[in-house]
């Protein structure tokens, strides 16, 4: 997996990178990661790399070629870099990230504000040099909302200019979408000005349960680290654990037995499965089939006792480790597994039953939110979202990792883009995961659980970005090591904030349960988004 | 069947050997109000007990099980701590007409209460004209909902009172020509002339095809109008938090509560007396021997049991079912409902002048 | 609010519901179809309405409830009959706990043989801040620690999760390492 670098001086980024877009067909801008590479030191070679800066991982949808491209810059003072969310729509929030902690502006950016800290927040926490307990005492007071942003651009003489963009017009009609509210599925606010019924534009607010994972990582052990992963997207924890895991490995030189593999694969499908059923049932939930949302949850049990007796968790499963898995297949797994699908098979048939064809399900879901296969790849709304926008995105076949290039399954994939189209991919990805499930089943190798590791691991130099498929999309893990104990850097690739990102696009025009209902299939989780 | 009227007569009269005529009728007035009040908090416990546990049961869940025996004591308890709870009035709350509002929507649905023939003799208000003061009556609830919206001083409020204003005045319209069309039929507006117009046959049988869908335009309607679901779009607790009553707390939210379950009864209790003959037992004509039998079961059994099958169809409709958009609702009424109830009137028209009906 | 591109809806072989187009225009089609959907859903539910229920009626099923033996509750020190638990004070657990949950307070002490040997005195464990990750358990060289099944922890008081886990006058086991069946000797395997 590993992928050619880039170098680029942050004044030829631009072009070049309007070069990589264009020319090499770049169209999906994996990740965005902000860097703080430190100050240069004496001992430096030509190679190191220095300074604030950006590493952006490439791919083309069109050839599947992939690139990584870094840049810096070492103005600690006033650090700008150009803006390249003209390019990939999908860069605006993970620019304004890198912003909120690195505090590299980005000229040219349309709505340049913190992203998860508050307003008031002084410093820039995940600079090396900073310390965030110092001058941020907790603060008693609440945060007012303020409705305008920022642009910056560069003038002629190298120095920027801010110029202030209003959000929102003192006549308009603004209401509050969250943090508390029962659709945003966590503690996410948006801020939608109405026009009657329709939704004219919304503002995204993220932060509300935002812990500092990524801060917190660079003072954790790499064993300490995969503790937190569980607490990322909480209903993908079988998949973002074993990726860092996974990542680990890959640094670390590890391969891990084929037991191991296809335990995980057969985990990772029971937990894609639990959230996809969750999916029907909040989905339900927010349209006001209260019914069916509790058909989801009655049958989202039978995994999660599945997955309890061998991890001994349900939500926070703790199960992988660096090298393997925590404990052995519980001697009722199989028999257990085995029973569940024909269970799942046939209550989904009852979903079908209760909502699918629904007349109100389907005329509120077709035709609604259409997001195009353009714009999701621009906006890099991946997993199920990008599916039914005839998307192939899914990682599982585009770079299989554990056992996934053995099991026979079928990419969903439909072309509407609409929130039917979303809701489809994922029912019909239940079924396939049941499939993947029945293969390997039965057929699990004999092997060891936990390959031999040191006391301390420590990773060797280098920089690592892989993914997986998680249950809502490409979960990736950007992990730069200095060869000490703890990561240098731990970036996830959020699969949550390109879906949220798209809200403000897809509900131009659309009405309030029109939100509710996008909001529903494109099924984002907060504590990812805000990490 | 026992006449209820004997009883009522005989206390009419007790009253006047003890007091003037003007104060007997006013001691009346008094004990049928009370009654009213007491049955009307009665049937809300009784209700919202039947709700629980039966979205309970389709929902595979046990509802309240812990208060009392099969947790029949939930409710009542709900409502002891709902009458504790502090009375909060938000800032910027237009006062007057937001103290007001809960005691319009509990005005609509006690005068509509009153018309409800519960068993024979035993109907308060009882004039010519009965369906048509009916009618009336329920349409006041709306003003009190579009006054909690507007006076709460909140966003999601006002959308709420909004979407209701649209939704439960565009549906009345179907609901009234659903009752027009049986009221054809019956040939008369007085509620008890029509429970005992239909002593040989209800009103559904007697009217077969159109009956049957004015019955079930009714039923839409009539669960549009008590804003419950597929219809609760108003309330629509993922969209609008709460809607209208976001902002009322104590009893003020209570009575909307109380409101609302009251609704669903006077709805399913209308839809008793119109279309499955009052508190009139089941007549099969020719069968004399069962029908005496039937005869044997109180009035008001019948009543009750009738109002309460309908109310069973209207959650069993509501715990089926996503909710509708607001542009969907009103598709759905004026493009369906509407017309085709204007047909069915039609329809019937046309029957009960051929003389087709039984 | 239909769709232009033809619809693969219809193709889809889910039972009856799925096959009908929704997408005609014809007013009576989408209304009857529209009726037969709402039929099926009236259908799945009522047949809910007498199935048996799923609800767990927990304190009532109290005696019969088993959790999972993964399961983890909350750490603790098994102690054998003797008062022994197997517990020698070297603090791995505690470094190795990422949000600084355990704390091993340990004194010197002389043997018999005149060696000084390191004593547990109070094995402190902060239930509270735990987040059960088991990387003390994993660090232990000797299953000194272990999670139990017990999940009833709420307290009403936050001091109260600050447990102490050797048992008072409990002593180290004299021969910590030889628990026979235990997890690190199955690993040691």
């Amino acid at each position: 997996m590993n992928q050619e670098t880039l170098y680029i001086a942050p004044e030829e980024l631009l072009v070049k990178m309007k070069q990589l877009k264009e020319v090499e067909k770049m169209d999906y801008l994996r990740s965005l990661t902000g860097m703080d590479w430190g100050t240069p030191e004496e001992n430096d070679t030509q190679e190191t790399m220095r300074g604030l800066g950006v590493v952006y991982h490439l791919e083309s949808t069109s050839t599947g070629k992939r690139i990584c491209v870094k840049t810096s810059t070492l103005d600690r003072e006033h650090p700008h870099l150009p803006s390249v969310c003209h390019l990939w729509k999908g860069a605006e929030l993970p620019e304004r990230e890198v912003y909120d902690f690195f505090g590299i502006i980005f000229t040219d950016h349309p709505d340049m504000r913190r992203l998860f800290l508050r307003e008031d927040w002084v410093g820039f926490p995940l600079r090396k040099d900073n310390n965030p307990e110092k001058e941020n005492p907790l603060r008693m007071t609440n945060e007012e909302t303020i409705d305008t942003t920022h642009i910056y651009k560069v003038k002629e003489d190298g120095s920027l200019s801010c110029t202030d963009r209003k959000l929102f017009e003192n006549e308009e009609y603004v209401i509050n979408i969250g943090p508390q509210h029962p659709a945003t599925h966590g503690v996410l606010r948006f801020r939608a000005s109405l026009v009657g019924e329709e939704i004219n534009k919304i503002d995204v607010h993220c932060g509300y349960i935002h812990r500092g994972i990524e801060k917190m990582n660079e003072s954790l052990t790499y064993p300490q680290t995969l503790a937190l992963t569980d607490r990322l997207d909480y209903l993908s924890a079988m998949q973002s654990r074993p990726e860092l895991c996974m990542c680990i490995e890959q640094a670390l030189g590890v391969e891990v037995s084929d037991r191991v593999k296809v335990i995980r694969t057969i985990m990772d499908e029971l937990q894609r499965i639990d959230s996809h059923i969750l999916f029907f049932a909040c989905l339900c939930q927010d349209m006001g089939a209260t019914t069916a949302f509790l058909y989801g949850f009655r049958d989202r049990e039978k995994i999660l006792d599945i997955l309890e007796e061998t991890c001994g968790g349900r939500l926070i499963i703790n199960y992988n480790t660096i090298g393997g898995v925590q404990a052995d297949l519980h001697p009722n797994f199989v028999k257990r597994v085995k029973e569940l699908i024909p269970y799942l098979r046939k209550n989904i048939q009852e979903y079908h039953d209760i909502f699918t064809g629904n007349v109100i399900a389907q005329t509120r879901l077709k035709g609604t939110g259409v997001l195009s296969r353009e714009d999701a790849i621009a906006f890099g709304a991946t997993g199920g979202t990008g599916r039914a926008s005839g998307w192939a995105c899914d990682v599982r076949k585009r770079l299989p990792y554990a056992a996934y290039d053995r099991v026979d399954f079928k990419e969903i994939v439909y072309t509407e883009g609409d929130c039917f189209a979303r809701y489809m991919v994922r029912l019909d990805e239940i079924e396939q995961s049941l499939r993947i499930i029945e293969q390997l089943i039965d057929n699990i190798p004999e092997g060891s659980i936990q390959e031999k590791m040191k006391p301390i691991i420590r990773l060797p130099e280098g920089s690592w970005y892989t993914a997986v498929e998680s249950s809502r999309g490409e979960f990736g893990v950007y992990l730069e090591s200095r060869g000490d104990k703890s990561p240098y850097r731990l970036h996830y690739r959020s699969t949550g904030l390109p879906l949220v990102a798209v809200v403000d696009h897809l509900t131009r025009g659309a009405k309030i349960a029109d939100l509710i209902a996008i909001g529903g299939t494109l099924d984002y989780i907060v504590p990812d988004i805000d990490r | 069947m026992f006449d209820f009227s004997i009883v009522t007569n005989w206390i009419h009269e007790w009253l006047l050997s003890l007091m003037p005529e003007g104060w007997a009728i006013f001691v009346e007035c008094v004990a049928v109000g009370i009654g009213i009040i007491l049955l009307y908090a009665l049937l809300a416990i009784i209700l919202i007990y039947m709700e629980r546990k039966v979205c309970a049961a389709f929902q595979c869940r046990l509802g309240p099980t812990r208060v009392g025996p099969w947790g029949s004591i939930q409710v009542i308890c709900d409502v002891l701590k709902m009458l504790t709870k502090e009375i909060f009035t938000p800032k910027g709350v237009d006062k007057k007409l937001y103290n007001l509002a809960p005691y319009m929507i509990l005005l609509a649905s006690f005068l509509t209460f009153a018309c409800l023939p519960i068993s024979k003799g035993l109907e308060v208000l009882d004039f010519n004209v009965g369906i048509f003061f009916l009618l009336a009556a329920s349409s006041i609830g709306v003003v009190g909902i579009l006054l909690a919206g507007w006076s709460s001083n909140n966003k999601f409020s006002i959308i709420g009172a909004m979407r209701s204003g649209a939704q439960i005045i565009s549906y009345e319209l179907s609901a009234g020509m659903a009752i027009l069309t049986m009221v054809v039929l019956a040939g008369t507006m007085q509620i008890s002339d029509m429970v005992s117009g239909q002593s040989n046959g209800w009103l559904i049988f007697t009217g077969h095809i159109p009956a049957l869908i004015a019955f079930v335009i009714y039923l839409i309607a009539g669960n549009a109008e008590c804003n419950r679901g597929p219809f609760d779009l108003p309330e629509a607790e993922s969209e609008l938090t709460a809607g209208y009553h976001t902002e009322y707390s104590g009893m003020g939210f209570g009575f909307f509560y109380l409101a609302e379950y009251l609704n669903l009864f006077i709805v399913a209790a209308i839809a008793a007396t119109v279309f499955l003959g009052g508190w009139m037992p089941l007549h099969i004509p020719g069968l004399d021997g069962f029908n005496t039998v039937m005869d044997y079961i109180p009035g008001f059994v019948w009543y009750f049991g009738k109002a309460f099958f309908v109310v069973f169809l209207m959650m069993w409709m509501r715990w089926s079912f996503p909710r509708l958009r607001i542009d969907q609702i009103l598709a759905l009424e004026w493009k369906y409902l509407v017309p085709i109830s204007m047909v069915n009137l039609l329809l019937m028209a046309i029957i009960v002048t051929l003389g087709w009906h039984f | 609010m239909e769709l232009s591109t033809p619809s693969p809806w219809g193709r889809l072989g889910w039972g009856p519901m799925y096959k009908t187009n929704m997408n005609n225009n014809n007013y009576f089609g989408t209304l009857f179809s529209g009726l037969c959907s709402l039929g099926t859903g009236l259908k799945t539910t009522m047949k809910e309405f007498f199935t048996k229920k799923i609800t767990e009626q927990y304190p009532e099923n109290r005696k019969e409830l088993q959790m999972f033996d993964r399961f983890r509750g909350a750490l603790t020190m098994p102690h054998n009959e003797a008062n022994e638990h197997r517990c020698i004070a070297c603090g791995l657990c505690q470094n190795a706990c990422p949000n600084g949950t355990i704390r091993v307070v340990s004194e010197m002490v002389e043997t018999e043989d005149g060696k000084k040997k390191k004593q547990l005195v109070r094995y402190e464990y902060n239930l509270g801040s735990c987040m059960f990750c088991q990387l003390c358990t994993n660090a232990c060289p000797h299953d000194a620690i272990a999670f139990s099944n017990e999940f009833e922890n709420a307290v009403f008081d936050r001091n109260k999760l600050i447990l102490t886990l050797n048992k008072p006058g409990s002593v180290p086991s004299p021969n910590p390492s030889t628990r026979a069946g235990s997890k690190m000797s199955e690993k040691n395997k």
